[in-house]
């Protein structure tokens, strides 16, 4: 086993540590846990970016040299990545330690379902011609920024119909959250989407051809932009956006996996 | 029905189409009336009294400092407002109200910017084997046409190269432009690198091989590919199919031709000699060799639009980051009993104004002319 694999292994362990100490933190309250959780975080972090440092110094060992952004196993390792990214750049706005539980669960699970199932190649493979252009590097890294940001988004929507003092904030927090991190991937997701359509104007020859990434891609922006027009405009709060956060989180996910395994089209590669 | 509806194209259908303009319309004119709005909010700026400056959550006494002097301090930072000898408003940011309009204008002008290709673009393809030549490209559509370029496009040269583990790593196909029979131009097309040549421009698709017929046609020598004609004299034929075996007589072609306004059609044999050669309407054809050879398919396109599309991709994300991170904020400065008062607002994207609030302040008492 490669080097890189040990080290995103290690980093998905970490992962488990964090939701452990997230348990530990409810159970005994202490301010010690809270701070330990925060440091593992930032530990976890760093390996997490050494095993995709590691992983792309190998590809140019095996002189197939690329960013390891180009299949499915490697966009999901870079999507937990983002995750936790987002986590650290937001920390001060999430003081609660019950979304960032939830938020390592998802980088726990994007990690695990990478490494475990059967039917994700793990192996380093060469970039196919159409994915040779530095557009790749910034397409997919907005993408998926933008997509850990909807995850947060997510959580605090979600989090809004748990009841459970002293754990889950209050309800206008979350609210808050939600739309400080919309404000973040809504963005994110345009500079994704439009990223996309320059690349795809200089590789297939259209800005745009209604392939069912990019439509749905589309969808899910269309749902966050009603998100934003019903929170800024009509004044919406709470229950409402939350579960068009909720919505919008559900579309993100069949953008992300769906469109994958259900449609066929020219993102194909990115099973 | 289906095809009634436009369903089987559905992002091309005049529903769809005339969707997108509703939308547009409904954009242009939400933009407009929130322009106005803006701009009228502008107009009526005031210096609010003591009692509602009190009331804004930052806000802060300061004695003894002169009005004048704090004012041009202030004046560094923050662009004034509105202002008199007993007050004043400064505010920073403003831009940050425009950008819904910024937003919501740049997808007007992508919209456009799509229309001017769907009007005056197409898409369509070439396919040139290796030395063809080809002045006129295929449309895509439900019913082909070609048009011509108003040049000649050579492919020089076609390669495919391969990784160790055997995947494609590069197809690149050397390309002339040829215009009034000289060269003016050599590139390489690959992937991700095309070809822009007077507004069109030139993708590397897709490749393969196709068999190529060398045919001997009354004297003269032509190379043909399936369903390609050729007319010699009275004479127009096509290749219609290609067969690699004939029952057990080897490679041949069906050959299409007219006898009299009548189609007829006849086998060509390549190993068979009573089969290679036959006499069509008095001409003498023969089949003298079938090959596979290599062609490149390149994609051909042209967008005028396309600059407009990426005029409004740049607009749109500079709205965005002006909407959401853009701070509006207006602080006002009021001469009062005994000294001055100076708050603080944000108008939008509140956030560290707090911070920002406090070392102006540290800032003004510190200040020492």
């Amino acid at each position: 086993m490669a080097i890189h694999h040990k080290i995103l292994g290690v980093a998905t362990l970490l992962y488990l540590l964090v939701f452990f100490l997230h348990i530990l933190y409810f159970s005994l309250k202490k301010e010690k846990a809270l701070s330990a959780i925060w440091i593992t975080l930032y530990g976890t972090i760093c390996i997490h970016t050494l095993g995709l440092v590691l992983r792309w110094i190998e590809s140019y060992r095996m002189d197939i040299g690329h960013v390891p952004l180009a299949n499915f196993y490697e966009s999901l390792i870079f999507f937990a990545w983002s995750v936790t990214f987002m986590l650290i750049v937001m920390r001060k706005k999430i003081p609660y330690p019950v979304i960032t539980m939830c938020a390592s669960l998802a980088s726990l699970f994007l990690m695990g379902y990478a490494s475990i199932s059967p039917s994700v190649d793990r192996s380093i493979q060469p970039l196919i011609p159409a994915l040779q252009s530095n557009w790749l590097h910034i397409h997919v890294i907005t993408c998926f920024v933008a997509y850990a940001a909807f995850v947060i988004s997510f959580v605090c929507g979600l989090l809004y119909f748990v009841e459970w003092k002293g754990v889950v904030p209050p309800k206008e927090v979350l609210d808050n959250i939600n739309y400080r991190s919309v404000i973040i991937g809504f963005p994110m997701l345009s500079a994704g989407i439009l990223t996309g359509a320059v690349w795809a104007h200089y590789a297939w020859g259209s800005y745009w051809s209604w392939d069912p990434k990019e439509t749905w891609s589309l969808i899910t922006w269309i749902i966050y932009a009603l998100f934003l027009h019903a929170r800024l405009v009509s004044g919406w709060r709470e229950k409402r956006i939350a579960l068009i956060s909720i919505i919008g989180f559900m579309s993100v996910i069949f953008t992300y996996f769906g469109v994958n395994f259900i449609l066929s089209g020219l993102h194909t590669y990115a099973t | 029905m289906i095809s009634l509806l436009g369903l089987d194209d559905a992002y091309h259908a005049p529903w769809f189409i005339a969707l997108i303009a509703l939308f547009a319309l409904s954009l242009v004119l939400c933009s407009l009336r929130r322009l106005a709005l803006f701009v009228k909010e502008k107009k009526t700026i005031v210096l609010p009294e003591e009692d509602r400056l009190l009331k804004m959550d930052l806000h802060s006494y300061i004695p003894e400092k002169d009005f004048s002097e704090t004012l041009g301090l202030l004046a560094r930072r923050y662009r004034l407002a509105l202002g008199d000898g007993q007050g004043a408003v400064l505010e920073k940011g403003r831009l940050s109200r425009y950008g819904v309009f910024i937003i919501h204008a740049s997808i007007i002008i992508i919209l456009a910017g799509g229309l001017i290709g769907l009007l005056f673009g197409y898409r369509g393809f070439v396919t040139l084997k290796v030395g063809e030549t080809k002045d006129r490209l295929t449309l895509r559509g439900k019913s082909p046409a070609e048009v011509p370029l108003g040049f000649a496009l050579t492919c020089k040269d076609f390669k495919v190269n391969f990784y160790p583990t055997g995947e494609p790593k590069d197809f690149v196909s050397s390309v002339e432009i040829v215009e009034n029979g000289k060269a003016v131009l050599g590139k390489e097309i690959r992937v991700n690198e095309p070809l822009s040549y007077k507004g069109i421009r030139f993708y590397q698709s897709h490749y393969g091989s196709a068999p190529v017929f060398f045919f001997n046609v009354g004297g003269e020598k032509v190379a043909l590919m399936e369903r390609e004609a050729f007319r010699k004299n009275s004479l127009l034929l096509m290749v219609a199919r290609y067969e690699s075996r004939v029952h057990d007589f080897g490679p041949g072609v069906l050959v299409a031709y007219l006898d009299g306004g009548e189609p007829k059609a006849t086998w060509f044999l390549k190993n068979v000699d009573r089969l290679r050669e036959q006499d069509l309407q008095g001409v003498r054809v023969s089949l003298n060799d079938i090959q596979e050879q290599p062609y490149t398919g390149l994609e051909a396109s042209r967008d005028p639009g396309v600059f407009v599309v990426w005029t409004g991709f740049v607009f749109i994300l500079f709205g965005l980051y002006v909407n959401f991170f853009v701070r509006h904020r207006r602080i006002y400065l009021l001469k009062v009993p005994g000294g001055l008062l100076v708050a603080g607002k944000a108008l939008r994207n509140r956030g560290d104004l707090d911070k920002e609030f406090k070392n102006l302040l540290e800032e003004i008492h510190g200040h020492t002319p």
